[in-house]
């Protein structure tokens, strides 16, 4: 499966009279991983939301390898066969996990490849089970979420994510909602989703996770997209005294 | 007091409790089929739908059973309605219980996770089978405590049936106070096997919960 | 077809009747006021008997249908020599019947409340007494009110029972009108608006209420 590029241009967003997005212009390579960073209600969410079209921009365009989301042509809504189309090929994984608990870890995993991809219910188990051998939990396929910590949860629906074969993974924030002990095991599922070349966009405040593994961080604010570079670039030496604000913020809560 | 005309009265009552538990029963089932699609349609439908069906809401929740009863029954056949007592009755819990059960659903559908239907979305699921596989069944359980809670009320309601002569158990049972003139013990009686069944059937659909929502507690070790 | 005249001439007995209506209900629900809140204190008790029969209470009137309970009460009282007005029995079944339900009102409201409220008082060295009635009964009085008013619409629909022994409230009302104008339809219908029109009031003013007292 080929890992897809995402450009974002001139998007903009509005909830009634407050502009949410402004002017948006981000461009991601294939196989590359790009981390969001910046204070909340900066908008990051907002903008990860809008590239599977969860949330509808009002203007401007975002493309997956060239393709427009969400639009035929600017202010035409695609018809929404052809929106769940496209959205097989982006995975989205989310802060609270979002794993539906009437069903197992396996079942949760299979449910997709079975009613989206159309697969048998063996195969799908199958699969299901190789993804979840992935993510490293093989033994806990048949536990009902209420059952798994958290993150045993999160990796449970990245395994979801990844058994549909995406082209861009979507991580809104996967760490937040998990006490600090369990950041370091989502976080290394999420590295080696890396290592394999898949395209990533990921919310995060785990500054740590940015500085290795990303290939550029995007700081936001306020709405705006204040700077994107390398993360040495934005995380080390940046130069808008907004990164700087938002860095010195950071570093002080997180010493002691 | 005297116990002992129950016993001649015995195959009147038997059949009047038959009728009582197939009112409830057929009630319960339609009533909770028409709410549900009522919930759906206030969900997914257009708008100007959903503001009719909130008026047929407060219609129905602000009146009285008995009297739409009486609507429906005698007032029917004025516009050309003619039922028989029992299927108007059935047709009477039916209505009577929809919107009840309607509200109930709403609150189950509101109270499932928005993130849940999110992540069906996310994976390219249609909205269909989001309802079908996420949206009813965590929607349902949740709704679960005030289904059982609302069927156990409309037991109680069944008996208003026999004012419109329906031939339930207290409409046999008023037959037999006509006839023996015992009001008191026939009445007494009533009221003792009422408090039994209303209490039998909690206790079932307390059961009934504590299994379905096993997988979904949250297990605190 | 349906005839709007005789459906508007029919207004005018059932408002008069719906004074009987809304009389039963608001005794009816003093009377469950009342009543429900000694009942609602026999549960709280740390008298295991007396919690018992609460319960017992609570649970045998919630469980047997109201009609049935009127017309136990009905015939009870000649039996046991009592001899009152048809409409003082409806009151009396009425009211009884909502105790069971007012006293389950009290008691949520009561658990509802934050034991760091209880704990605020105790701390600051005030008596059982004190607690109750200057923490505990004034909050959950507020908090209760909604509630109620939802109580009193419930009996309001509930005294069309109150017809079957003879009470000349809406619904009798409606029934002798629609016997002799034979159009129970208009009738019956006109019945059911002057039901909506008080609910409506009623709910309105427990909107009213709820929005008052939310903090």
């Amino acid at each position: 499966m080929q890992a897809a590029s995402v450009d974002i241009r001139k998007v903009n967003k509005f909830y009634g009279p407050f502009h949410a997005l402004k002017d948006i212009d981000l461009a991601i390579q294939p196989g590359k991983v790009t981390c969001l960073i910046g204070p909340s209600g900066s908008g990051k969410s907002t903008l990860l939301r809008c590239i599977n079209f969860l949330e509808e921009y009002d203007s401007g365009e975002i493309r997956i390898d060239g393709e427009m989301i969400g639009y035929d042509a600017p202010g035409r809504r695609m018809p929404g066969r052809k929106l769940r189309g496209m959205r097989r090929a982006i995975g989205m994984v989310f802060q609270q996990f979002n794993l539906w608990p009437h069903m197992t870890a396996r079942e949760n995993v299979a449910e997709g490849l079975i009613r989206v991809r159309g697969m048998s219910r063996a195969e799908a188990g199958e699969r299901a089970a190789e993804a979840l051998e992935k993510v490293g939990l093989g033994d806990k396929m048949a536990n009902h979420p209420s059952r798994l910590s958290g993150g045993q949860q999160q990796r449970v629906a990245i395994a979801r994510a990844i058994a549909m074969e995406p082209r861009v993974m979507l991580f809104d924030e996967p760490t937040s909602a998990l006490d600090p002990e369990l950041v370091g095991e989502v976080l290394n599922v999420m590295k080696a989703l890396a290592t394999e070349g898949m395209t990533m966009v990921v919310v995060t405040h785990e500054m740590g996770f940015a500085a290795h593994v990303a290939d550029q961080v995007a700081f936001m604010e306020k709405g705006e997209l204040v700077g994107v570079d390398s993360p040495a670039r934005i995380l080390h030496e940046p130069e808008d005294a907004r990164i700087q604000a938002f860095l010195r913020t950071y570093h002080e809560r997180n010493s002691f | 007091m005297d116990f002992s005309i129950f016993l001649q009265y015995g195959p009147a009552l038997l059949k009047g409790f038959g009728i009582t538990v197939l009112c409830w029963l057929a009630g319960t089932v339609f009533g909770m089929t028409l709410g549900l699609v009522v919930a759906l349609i206030q969900r997914y439908g257009p708008r100007w739908l959903g503001w009719i069906i909130q008026a047929y809401i407060e219609i129905i929740r602000g009146t009285p059973f008995l009297v739409q009863l009486f609507v429906l029954y005698y007032g029917g056949p004025l516009v050309g309605l003619r039922l028989d007592a029992l299927p108007a009755g059935i047709l009477g819990l039916t209505v009577y219980g929809s919107p009840y059960f309607a509200e109930i659903f709403r609150s189950g559908f509101r109270a499932v996770p928005h993130g849940q239907i999110e992540a069906a979305r996310a994976i390219g699921m249609a909205e269909l089978a989001i309802v079908r596989r996420i949206l009813l069944p965590l929607g349902l359980v949740s709704s679960l405590p005030a289904l059982v809670n609302f069927s156990i009320i409309l037991t109680k309601e069944t008996v208003i049936l026999s004012i419109i002569t329906v031939p339930e158990l207290m409409y046999q049972v008023g037959r037999m106070s006509a006839e023996t003139f015992r009001y008191l013990e026939t009445n007494l009686v009533l009221a003792l096997f009422f408090w039994l069944l209303v209490e039998a059937i909690s206790r079932v659909g307390r059961r009934l919960e504590a299994r379905i929502t096993k997988h979904l507690v949250e297990e605190r070790t | 077809m349906f005839s709007i005249p005789v459906f508007l001439d029919s207004f005018y007995p059932l408002f008069l009747a719906a004074r009987y209506t809304l009389l039963i209900s608001v005794l009816g629900i003093a009377l469950g006021l009342v009543i429900g809140t000694l009942i609602c204190a026999a549960r709280l008790s740390p008298y295991g008997p007396l919690r018992r029969f609460a319960a017992v209470w609570v649970s045998f009137l919630r469980g047997v249908p109201l009609l049935v309970q009127l017309l136990v009460f009905f015939y009870t009282l000649p039996v046991i020599g009592i001899d009152v007005p048809a409409i003082v029995a409806a009151v009396v079944t009425v009211g009884i019947c909502a105790s069971a339900y007012i006293s389950e009102i009290w008691r949520g409201a009561i658990a509802a409340l934050p034991r760091g409220q209880t704990e605020a008082a105790i701390a600051i060295g005030m008596g059982p007494r004190d607690v109750w009635t200057r923490v505990i009964l004034p909050q959950a009085f507020t908090m209760s009110l909604p509630a109620l008013i939802n109580e009193l619409i419930l009996l309001v629909k509930a005294s069309s029972l109150v017809s079957v022994v003879g009470i000349m409230e809406v619904t009798r009302a409606s029934q002798a009108q629609a016997a002799t104008t034979f159009r129970p339809l208009e009738v019956y219908i006109a019945a059911a608006c002057i039901y909506l029109l008080i609910n409506l009031c009623l709910a309105a003013l427990g909107r009213y209420l709820e929005h008052r007292t939310a903090v």
